[in-house]
């Protein structure tokens, strides 16, 4: 009998509980002003490019950036944002510790991208991670500086013949030829 | 329970399942080969276009104004200004009434994608195109839209016709016959035709991917002796016409050897890395030191099957520059180069074998234009690979053709000219055979046996190319 009394409690309050999780209000819906881009400072879109987990080609992924006000603010946004890493699916592809000492654009369509040593330096891997490396800074320049056609990466101030040993960057890099 | 509130959680709820059932976070674009595109989803049975997405595509900041609950999208002189469930929208001086109202969903604005279409026209914007078919937001480039091409055959001509916004904007950019390459400054709306004419130049032709508009491979025939790619009268289309019979003001293809058997009789093996340079370390396996063992096998297993010299550019542990590296390729007068690597990749579940080669940029004009008193072409010495680009192209697709076929891969071929091949006078390729950083493809090569079996497999390859079938 007991037994019965307290299995019926259980389910009574069992019952209760669910109830009351199902009646009560819902938490108010985010507003638009818990949005990112709610406050009065601007807020742009970027998308970033960063290696596919098969090593194939990039993967593109938004991101929300508060305004840069110049070319080299921007530039050294997108490169931070490229060494912190995807949030997505895709996989870091430029060196760890990689930032933007300087940038020159020539208003022929040439930046120059004075990189940190730590972009040299910190390269491991072979062909394929120096591939996806370039690849993921230039398209990621490429699709959000569309004044940019072509990119001369330096390092430290110098000039590079190459980032790993494998591929050339003794020349300016050509935007359209990095699908 | 309020009305309100079951909607809400079936809202929720639905949303969770699609998101679920789609595998993947929808706002997630796909890969990044394609255009510039951002997904529609529907609301109410209507399109909408995500404010977050649509500010990227106009390369707009967004400034929000929480009291009045309105967004201000602004790029460059225009401004765009919505105001949450209200249908009518402000662009820069006029006001827009749009089938549907702007919507907040999650915390975000959506809005209605008949927009797109009202927007103003300035180069300065971009501008965009509601792509209904995919669901889909596209940035049209400048140049526009290239629409589906036709191709007719008559009188030893074939001509390939593109319906071309820009028709300025297209460039060969890879002149093989077997890929001739073109580049449209517009993006494919188009579809390719389903059949080629019989008897035509044209054996056939795809879409490949290009950034920041589109491009096509064709595969021409050898009997096709030049083409020529150019706006017609209207400047409306750009023809790429191929010609059989030579004619005056035609561009050459990239230089190829002759069919049949290739003469070989020498070949280059360059291991990677040595001395103070380890190249790629891990789980115990050293680039340098696999390189060098595989450059030894790979000798051997090609002087049983080719009456070739084998030479190596490093016989022991030892760094070269690629000066010295190419020196020795072209000292011994190579018919071949094959620089061997083994690759590490951001991703422990990447794996295969990549094969590098000089992009075909470079005509037959400079030595036939030379002989005729015409034009010439100048290559700097560093890039003189890119004369080989056919026959190393076919060399790399030989022995990727192999490995996969041997269950090495996946294989991948870039079109792109490796260090080790600057100042090469050959025909060659850089070829990372597995990835160390994969352990099963580093399990693999770091056994005798896998080894052995892999430098078997790339002589067949090297067997293959040199047949020629």
């Amino acid at each position: 009998m007991m037994r019965r009394v307290v299995v019926g409690l259980l389910v009574v309050a069992a019952l209760a509980w669910a109830g009351w999780r199902w009646l009560r209000p819902a938490p108010p819906a985010p507003t638009e002003s818990a949005a990112a881009d709610s406050s009065g400072a601007g807020v742009r879109s970027a998308r970033l490019y960063f290696a596919a987990r098969s090593g194939d080609s990039l993967v593109a992924e938004p991101r929300e950036l508060v305004e840069a006000a110049s070319l080299h603010e921007r530039v050294a946004t997108l490169v931070a944002e490229l060494d912190h890493g995807p949030r997505g699916g895709g996989v870091a592809a430029l060196p760890a510790g990689t930032s933007v000492l300087h940038v020159f654009y020539d208003d022929h369509g040439l930046l120059t991208l004075d990189l940190s040593r730590a972009f040299q330096q910190g390269f491991r891997g072979g062909t394929g991670a120096e591939y996806l490396a370039i690849a993921s800074l230039v398209r990621t320049l490429g699709a959000n500086l569309p004044e940019v056609h072509r990119i001369l990466i330096v390092c430290g101030g110098e000039p590079i013949a190459t980032l790993g040993g494998h591929l050339p960057l003794d020349q300016p890099l050509d935007v359209s030829d990095w699908p | 329970m309020s009305g309100a509130i079951r909607r809400a959680r079936l809202a929720a709820a639905s949303a969770l399942a699609a998101m679920l059932l789609a595998g993947a976070d929808w706002r997630t674009l796909p890969r990044g080969e394609g255009p510039d595109a951002v997904p529609v989803r529907r609301i109410d049975g209507a399109p909408y276009v995500a404010v977050n997405d649509l500010a990227r595509l106009l390369d707009a900041t967004k400034f929000w104004h929480g009291d009045v609950r309105k967004l201000q999208l602004r790029s460059g002189r225009h401004s765009i200004t919505f105001t949450v469930d209200n249908p009518f929208v402000v662009v820069d001086d006029a006001t827009l009434w749009l089938p549907s109202p702007v919507r907040s969903v999650r915390g975000e604005l959506q809005i209605p994608a008949a927009l797109v279409d009202s927007l103003p026209r300035d180069p300065a914007l971009a501008r965009l195109f509601f792509d209904a078919r995919r669901s889909r937001v596209i940035v049209l480039p400048t140049s526009g839209t290239i629409g589906s091409p036709t191709v007719t055959a008559s009188g030893g001509v074939t001509r390939v016709s593109f319906p071309a916004d820009d028709p300025d904007a297209a460039v060969v950019v890879a002149r093989s016959r077997a890929h001739l390459r073109v580049r449209f400054g517009g993006l494919f709306t188009g579809a390719v035709p389903d059949s080629l004419p019989s008897g035509g130049l044209l054996r056939a032709m795809r879409p490949i991917a290009a950034a920041g508009g589109s491009a096509f491979e064709c595969e021409i025939a050898h009997e096709a002796s030049g083409f020529r790619l150019g706006p017609d009268a209207s400047r409306r289309r750009v023809v790429l016409e191929l010609f059989r019979e030579a004619v005056a003001g035609t561009e050459q293809f990239a230089p190829e050897g002759p069919r049949g058997p290739r003469v070989l009789r020498t070949i280059v093996l360059d291991p990677g890395h040595g001395g103070d340079d380890p190249g790629v370390m891990a789980g115990g396996a050293v680039e340098k030191d696999l390189t060098l063992a595989l450059a030894r096998v790979l000798r051997t297993e090609l002087e049983h099957r080719i009456p070739a010299r084998v030479v190596l550019t490093r016989d022991d542990d030892r760094g070269l520059t690629a000066d010295q590296r190419a020196e020795v390729a072209n000292h011994a007068r190579a018919d071949v180069v094959i620089a061997l690597h083994f690759d590490g990749l951001p991703a422990a579940d990447a794996r295969g074998a990549t094969a590098y080669c000089p992009p075909a940029t470079f005509t037959e004009a400079g030595d036939a234009e030379t002989s005729r008193g015409g034009s010439f072409q100048l290559l700097p010495w560093r890039d003189v690979a890119v004369r080989q680009a056919v026959p190393s192209r076919s060399l790399a697709e030989a022995v990727l053709s192999a490995l996969e076929l041997r269950g090495e891969g996946p294989t991948r071929l870039r079109d792109r000219l490796p260090c080790a091949l600057l100042g090469v006078n050959a025909p060659g390729m850089l070829l990372e055979c597995a990835v160390l950083t994969s352990p099963a493809d580093r399990e693999r090569v770091q056994q005798a046996e896998g080894l052995r079996q892999l430098a078997a497999t790339i002589a067949e390859g090297v067997v293959a190319w040199q047949r020629n079938e």
